[in-house]
């Protein structure tokens, strides 16, 4: 949909806690006879071993940005081993990125956006996340000291892809359980359940995840909030509002939410109607960082509707709602 | 019929070409010989003269970096899961395939060379027997520069420039600075250390007293550095211009740099031996660019003296001393362009 041809390499971004079924999944996309050339940069040295892949070890390096920003981590380790990789004459179709259960996946989506020779010549498709249907709930309600995130709730909160695995050994009870925890995390998130990490590669292999419009246009659901609110801190804020949004209102507001509340956003996405513009402006973000682009003209007589999405700790849902409401000029219907 | 002589060789005109099987990521020129290395891990080594081939390896894992040593007689490819050391006197290269990342390899003198292997750099001597190792730095090495005549070695990783000597595997001195160090440059005068750092700036140490200065606002991450052979200027890349900084007496603080104009991004830089200021650059679009890199005023937008015909994306460039220009070219090709004059380009 979007308005030009993205010939960037789509990467995949694989986490999960140990035992969540990431390697047998990681065997499987590489052994499914998909005929795509596939390098995969993976944390724990010699699991996966394919003749049609190149294997990459990575130990993970997680290095600061000097420029005030205290969230803006990147991944020294990716920025050095994605440089090498495209500099080889081989082209790859897909890069899978696996990383271990404890891994902050801030810092991988993070190098995307902050490397530009990286930007340039890959896409970050998906972060998919892998979860043990019998021992997620275990995980999520560990408690940990003060500022430090619970890692699984943060692979959930930055996921584009939850892969439900084990049902076969959870009851249809805890299943249910760790749906709603699921979406009480990360609304929008589409969730895949599976046994023995069998999933069609096309739900979670360039799938677009950051492509928005895909994400926001069919799945409304995410708006409304979840019944099962837990007490957790990490939830997610949808906002729709029909209207246009004027461009210099929303900067301000956006930039100030994101300077300030940053640390706490960890991912933030939306369509939104711009005045002035016949096209979509489709932005997303992770913690401070943001970018933003022209989608897809909006057609003739549809609606003008704003679609946005924060998923983060301790999200003042009417504040965020009223706040993009201040951006919004022309009359919209209901909010 | 007419005798061709040196003298009346057209400037830029190529003396030979050759070709890689691979996708060249880096060069060196020392002596009567030059050395490519391929993405893949392909390494040939060609007479500088006529580019016939002299020998040649293969590192498994790939190749990041080369370096020949200055008499030509040994050569040091890194890659990123090893190393590997080629002499002429002997039959077979020393492969040494650690796992580590191995960014780069810098000569001490023509019997020690400092290799960057994983958080260490190791001091080898030719026959690959370790001779002095430094503990690990805070992160993989991402460059090394010999200080001193050969007796301290620079080590820059994540947080900090380390200096180490034999003695002892701590560092000498450390300059911290929190960010990452992806190049680094140690002025050819022993008074400036300078790294070029992903948050797109320029870190600068005065040796003498330690005391400290960034160049920020570059557009992109500053990854090639590099020391005119009087140490008075620094040219970089990370914007579509290179900035040629001035470190002359009192050093940089408070100026502005000379910005070369011509490619979009730059991919490639080599000072011409000799100190005229005569620079090579290398671009993205495939253009090999010649500057009076040193003349006009501080500030001035400079454009170059001459630019070489466009090939594919300039992978690296070398001077095989200063009447030969080596550029390796993304699409293997391999090509010595002559400059005859001293004086001119």
């Amino acid at each position: 949909m979007s308005a030009k041809q993205d010939d960037r390499v789509p990467v995949t971004v694989l986490t999960g806690f140990l035992g969540s079924g990431k390697t047998t999944l990681l065997n499987r996309i590489l052994t499914e006879n998909h005929g795509l050339r596939i390098a995969v940069i993976e944390n724990e040295f010699g699991e996966v071993g394919i003749d049609d892949a190149l294997v990459l070890d990575s130990e993970e390096e997680i290095f600061e940005m000097n420029n005030g920003c205290i969230c803006c981590t990147v991944r020294g380790d990716l920025i050095r081993i994605l440089g090498a990789l495209m500099r080889r004459r081989e082209k790859f179709d897909h890069i899978l990125i696996e990383t271990t259960g404890l891994a902050d996946p801030a810092p991988v989506a993070q190098t995307f956006f902050m490397d530009d020779e990286i930007a340039a010549q890959l896409r970050l498709d998906a972060i998919v996340t892998l979860v043990d249907a019998a021992h997620v709930l275990q995980h999520l309600d560990e408690k940990k000291p003060d500022g430090v995130e619970n890692e699984a709730v943060e692979q959930l909160a930055f996921a584009d892809r939850v892969v439900l695995n084990k049902t076969d050994l959870a009851d249809e009870q805890t299943i249910a359980e760790v749906i709603a925890r699921i979406r009480g995390i990360n609304a929008p998130v589409e969730i895949i359940p599976a046994r023995h990490a069998e999933v069609e590669l096309n739900r979670i292999l360039d799938v677009g995840a950051f492509d928005l419009e895909r994400v926001l246009k069919d799945d409304p659901q995410f708006l409304t909030e979840t019944e099962h609110q837990h007490d957790t801190t990490v939830t997610s804020v949808g906002i729709e509002i029909d209207g246009e949004v004027d461009e210099g209102r929303l900067n301000a507001w956006l930039g100030k939410l994101l300077r300030e509340k940053g640390a706490d956003i960890f991912r933030s996405k939306g369509i939104l109607a711009l005045a002035g513009s016949d096209r979509r402006y489709v932005f997303q973000g992770v913690h401070m960082l943001f970018v933003g682009e022209n989608g897809a003209p909006w057609r003739e007589g549809e609606a003008r509707r704003n679609r946005l999405v924060f998923i983060g700790r301790n999200l003042d849902r009417e504040a965020l709602t009223h706040g993009f409401a201040r951006c919004v000029v022309t009359a919209g219907a209901a909010v | 019929m007419s005798i061709t002589t040196d003298t009346s060789v057209e400037a830029g005109s190529t003396a030979w070409e050759t070709a890689l099987d691979d996708a060249p990521v880096a060069l060196s020129a020392a002596g009567d010989l030059v050395a490519v290395a391929g993405a893949e891990g392909s390494v040939l080594i060609a007479d500088a003269a006529t580019g016939t081939e002299v020998g040649g390896l293969e590192l498994p894992g790939g190749a990041l970096s080369v370096a020949l040593s200055r008499d030509a007689q040994h050569l040091a490819v890194t890659g990123p899961t090893g190393y590997a050391l080629w002499s002429r006197s002997r039959v077979s290269p020393l492969i040494v395939e650690t796992g580590a990342w191995s960014s780069t390899a810098a000569w001490a003198d023509n019997g020690r060379v400092a290799v960057a292997s994983g958080r260490r750099a190791l001091v080898l001597d030719p026959a690959g027997e370790t001779q002095w190792a430094t503990e690990p730095a805070a992160s993989t090495v991402t460059d090394l520069a010999w200080m001193r005549n050969g007796r301290r070695l620079a080590v820059a990783a994540y947080g900090a420039v380390r200096a180490h000597e034999r003695h002892t595997d701590k560092p000498v001195v450390t300059y911290p600075y929190v960010g990452s160090h992806l190049a680094l440059a140690v002025a050819p005068t022993g008074r400036w250390i300078c790294s070029g750092n992903q948050d797109a700036s320029i870190h600068i140490w005065r040796t003498r007293d330690g005391s400290e200065l960034t160049m920020s606002g570059y557009r992109e991450k500053v990854s090639r550095l590099a020391f005119d052979d009087t140490g008075y200027w620094l040219a970089a890349d990370g914007a579509p211009d290179v900035t040629v900084w001035n470190f002359s007496g009192k050093g940089p603080a408070g100026t502005a740099p000379r910005s070369l104009q011509c490619h979009d991004t730059v991919t490639a830089l080599a000072w011409r031996p000799g100190g005229a200021g005569h620079l090579a650059s290398g671009g993205h679009d495939g253009t090999v660019a010649l500057w009076q890199a040193t003349a006009g005023r501080p500030q001035a937008r400079m454009r170059p003296s001459r630019t070489l015909p466009a090939a594919s994306a300039v992978a690296a460039l070398a001077w095989s001393g200063p009447h030969l220009l080596i550029a390796a070219h993304r699409d293997g090709r391999v090509r010595a362009h002559r400059l005859p004059s001293r004086n001119t380009l």
